[in-house]
């Protein structure tokens, strides 16, 4: 059973593709959505300036966020639209690889060297925590191998990656996928609270969204919830994060192999390449190109704002694509496995940020 | 266009890498100028 849940995001990679026009309305509800939300910003400023009112500098992403998700959860998202919704994702993968543009190779070097080191303690921690936790919760063991790749690296797209290396259930993903979306959506609003709690530098921040933000639409925009240097942090630890979906899905699928649950992988070299994340390659590009003078300043000004329009599409197709009624019809195991792996990755992550924070002063 | 077109074998990621490219070079080249925000 395809859970409907999760129609608007994962299962649309599977559906007959549309034609490029039958795109359209929906990519042009994103961006009337998200300019909507770049409006209310805008006007909410004009009217404290203009009456000398104190008010919330509340940013475009909340509001395109919370004007998505009463469209979805109201009138819900007509069909003419979702097919153009569901590009959300790749307008973000474009904004990741135009925001390379917005860090010199040095600053990634640095900070995805800290990265990827807190990546590597987050991801043995997280995967061994899930597995227990699934465990004692007596969920099936495909199910579990789906929720803790989903939560300790790159929620839905790990887990579809996963679903067909593993020979997984479609039931089991969707229950992964929805659990993954709705403990994204929640995130979304506790983390950038948490971080004002505690007074996070927009550096530590960025890193503990990056790190503990499943879903790479909802790590970016819990990022720029708190600040657009946050936004960019986030976006580089969660890029990396993503750079580690070939190795763990293949371990898995080995894994399963060798208990004859699965199909042997033959080329492993072929199998990394197909399952790599290439938006990582062309973020690196650009900024590698953005390095050695290849932009005027203004030039990279324009390749940095062209990358907050991708960004605008996607935070207005993150609130569109969920439906709060239709994930919490899943089922409550797979949920609460989920919800107490996030809440400790949450904490461990935040544990290492810092501890980072302390030692390389980020 | 059916899907066995060589275009749908084009992965998301790949797309979004060619777009992300497309744009960069028509800054690059002075075809796109102001990209106000």
């Amino acid at each position: 059973m395809a859970s409907s849940a999760v129609r608007t995001s994962a299962s649309t990679k599977a559906k007959a593709p549309v034609s490029a026009a039958g795109l359209i309305p929906g990519i042009l509800l994103l961006a009337v959505v998200g300019y909507a939300g770049k409006f209310i910003e805008h006007f909410i400023a004009a009217y404290g300036k203009a009456h000398h009112l104190v008010l919330p500098n509340i940013e475009y992403v909340l509001w395109a966020i919370l004007i998505g998700l009463a469209i979805s959860n109201t009138i819900g998202i007509p069909a003419i639209f979702r097919s153009g919704v569901a590009t959300y994702e790749f307008w973000l993968k474009a904004g990741i690889v135009l925001l390379g543009a917005r860090f010199l190779l040095g600053d990634v070097r640095r900070l995805g060297g800290v990265s990827l080191v807190l990546i590597a303690i987050e991801l043995a921690l997280a995967l061994t925590f899930m597995t227990y936790l699934g465990r004692a919760f007596q969920l099936k063991p495909k199910l579990v191998t789906l929720l803790a790749v989903g939560s300790s690296i790159c929620g839905v797209s790990a887990i579809i990656a996963a679903q067909g290396a593993i020979d997984a259930d479609e039931e089991d993903s969707s229950y992964a996928i929805a659990a993954i979306l709705l403990l994204g959506a929640i995130s979304l609003f506790l983390f950038p609270l948490i971080g004002h709690v505690l007074h996070l530098s927009d550096h530590a921040y960025g890193l503990w969204a990056g790190l503990a933000v499943d879903n790479t639409a909802e790590a970016t925009a819990a990022g720029a919830l708190y600040s657009d240097a946050a936004g960019k942090i986030a976006v580089l630890a969660k890029t990396c994060r993503n750079a580690t979906i070939g190795f763990v899905v293949l371990g898995y699928a080995i894994y399963w192999a060798s208990k004859g649950q699965a199909e042997e992988v033959k080329n492993k070299g072929a199998f990394l390449w197909r399952k790599f994340p290439k938006f990582v390659l062309g973020f690196l590009l650009i900024s590698l190109l953005a390095t050695v003078g290849f932009f005027t300043k203004p030039q990279l000004a324009a390749v940095g704002n062209l990358s907050r329009w991708a960004f605008l599409l996607t935070f207005a197709g993150v609130g569109l694509r969920t439906n709060l009624r239709e994930l919490s019809k899943q089922g409550a195991r797979p949920f609460i496995v989920g919800a107490v792996g996030e809440i400790v990755i949450a904490l461990i992550t935040l544990g290492l940020v810092f501890g980072a924070d302390r030692w390389y002063h980020l | 266009m059916s899907q066995s077109s060589p275009l749908y074998r084009v992965s998301l990621d790949t797309w979004a890498v060619l777009l992300a490219f497309a744009a960069v070079l028509l800054v690059r080249f002075g075809i796109l100028k102001n990209i106000p925000w």
